[in-house]
């Protein structure tokens, strides 16, 4: 494989830790909204992130008919139209998917700059979509979610991919 | 010449499966269909009811942690505000036995004189308590879900009030939680009555003007309608049981180039705090049937196309 200069190798991932931080996403979407901003617009979709990043490291294995499914559970805990989110969420998989190969190229911050027109245009999908069914403008704040969600590209990087930088051959001087 | 040597794109080597390109148009046309068949036809409620099955242990799950900080931070508050909310509560205490006492006199002349006058008998409702676990996360809709369902006998359109008043209705019936749409929701009209006047009205959610708001429609310029107003429900929906106290008048524009006045309210139901709700039955069940629209109306209605 042509690595980035620089680029450590990585562990083969665990299936069952993607998974797990995709069920870990969304309840974690959950709570930060049912505790801390409610239903702000410019509150960050970490479910979403944890999608895209899933979407172009393991491609194979999440990819559309997951954002799809994770789409209409999210419709439904937000009580709102079936369908919306689901959009948006295969719209930012599909694009996701067109931009893996490129986007493992780049260093993290990198990414980050370049996986922020993604996010946007799932957010502009969002209001779209509730613009014509009638819903209404959400505010301008609706503006602030995908910077946030970018900014929030690398922490999720790091943390995700953790697991799969362990060395292969632990020892005393490398526990993990 | 055959169109395969004319192919600029190196053939599959590993089998993908469909194109990246055909699974976007599939799911995008599929959630396209959700949508028109969620809003259009409305038939995706076992659908939606399957999901949230699916997503309740993980609500389940998210909750705890909320519950904990509202238990601390009610234990907390109690021990700081329990003097102040005391004193409160006697002051209260003393200016509703007063009412009270009042109250059962008119209970009994009430009787008499709905019996004399021959009248229905207004119904005692059951009510049932319930808790309100989350505001809708849509920043385009006004909806909070409560903790019971079906399972616990909740039915669809029942009102939801609050010690202040009313809060909304039972939209969406799940098997363990319910939706509740909130008076001040874009789509949600509540048919009220100025208890000043015993004018009659329709107020309309609000969400342009402030937060959280309603809009009494359709009022005439010159109608008779003051700020400090008390709007409460007139009963003739047939879903909300007359008399709760829904909104106050907030502000009133009347201009000379308009038919109706723009009048704004508040409610008086804590719409985007409130913890503990009564959900009272329907009133439909035991209203009269519907009257059949007179047949003679109806090809004047389908006959617009002259």
């Amino acid at each position: 494989m042509i690595m980035r200069p620089g680029q450590r190798l990585l562990m083969p991932v665990n299936p069952g830790f993607v998974w797990l931080t995709l069920v870990l996403a969304l309840l974690a979407h959950m709570l930060l909204s049912m505790l801390m901003w409610g239903r702000a617009a410019w509150a960050p979709d970490l479910l979403s992130i944890v999608l895209v990043f899933w979407t172009v490291h393991q491609t194979r294995r999440v990819g559309m008919t997951v954002a799809f499914v994770a789409g209409l559970l999210v419709d439904v805990h937000h009580a709102g139209l079936l369908g919306q989110h689901a959009l948006a969420y295969v719209v930012l998989s599909y694009l996701a998917i067109m931009v893996h190969r490129r986007l493992r190229w780049f260093s993290v911050m990198d990414q980050a700059l370049q996986v922020f027109p993604l996010f946007a245009l799932a957010h502009a999908v969002e209001v779209l979509v509730s613009l014509l069914m009638g819903g209404g403008w959400p505010g301008w704040w609706v503006l602030l979610a995908p910077v946030a969600e970018a900014l929030l590209w690398p922490p999720v990087s790091l943390l995700l991919l953790a697991p799969q930088r362990r060395a292969p051959d632990p020892d005393e001087n490398r526990p993990l | 010449m055959a169109r395969a040597t004319l192919g600029r794109e190196a053939p599959a080597f590993f089998r993908q499966g469909p194109s990246a390109f055909s699974r976007f148009l599939v799911f995008s046309a599929l959630a396209l269909l959700v949508m028109v068949a969620d809003a259009r036809f409305h038939v995706m409620q076992p659908l939606r009811t399957a999901l949230s099955v699916l997503l309740y242990p993980v609500q389940w799950l998210a909750m705890r942690p909320v519950l904990l900080a509202e238990s601390a931070s009610a234990t907390l508050g109690a021990v700081a505000g329990n003097k102040a909310d005391l004193t409160l509560l006697r002051a209260q205490l003393s200016a509703q036995s007063q009412r009270a006492n009042l109250s059962e006199q008119l209970l009994l002349e009430n009787r008499r004189l709905r019996e004399l006058l021959a009248l229905q008998q207004r119904l005692e409702r059951p009510a049932l308590a319930a808790q309100v676990l989350y505001d809708a996360a849509d920043p385009y809709t006004r909806k909070v879900i409560l903790d019971k369902g079906e399972v616990q006998g909740l039915r669809l359109g029942s009102p939801v009030v609050d010690e202040l008043g009313v809060l909304g209705q039972v939209t969406r019936l799940f098997p363990l939680v319910s939706e509740v749409t909130l008076v001040t929701d874009r789509d949600h009209a509540i048919p009220v009555q100025n208890a000043r006047t015993g004018a009659r009205g329709v107020a309309y959610g609000d969400t342009s003007t402030h937060a959280d708001a309603l809009e009494l429609r359709f009022m005439a310029a010159n109608a008779d309608v003051a700020v400090g107003d008390l709007l409460t429900t007139s009963g003739v929906d047939g879903v909300y049981p007359p008399g709760l106290p829904v909104a106050r008048i907030e502000k009133v524009e009347r201009r000379t180039d308009a038919v109706f006045a723009r009048i704004y309210c508040v409610p008086l139901a804590l719409v985007a705090g409130a913890a503990q709700v009564l959900v009272l039955a329907p009133m439909g069940l035991d209203a009269p049937a519907r009257p059949e629209p007179a047949p003679e109306l109806k090809p004047a209605r389908t006959g617009g196309r002259r």
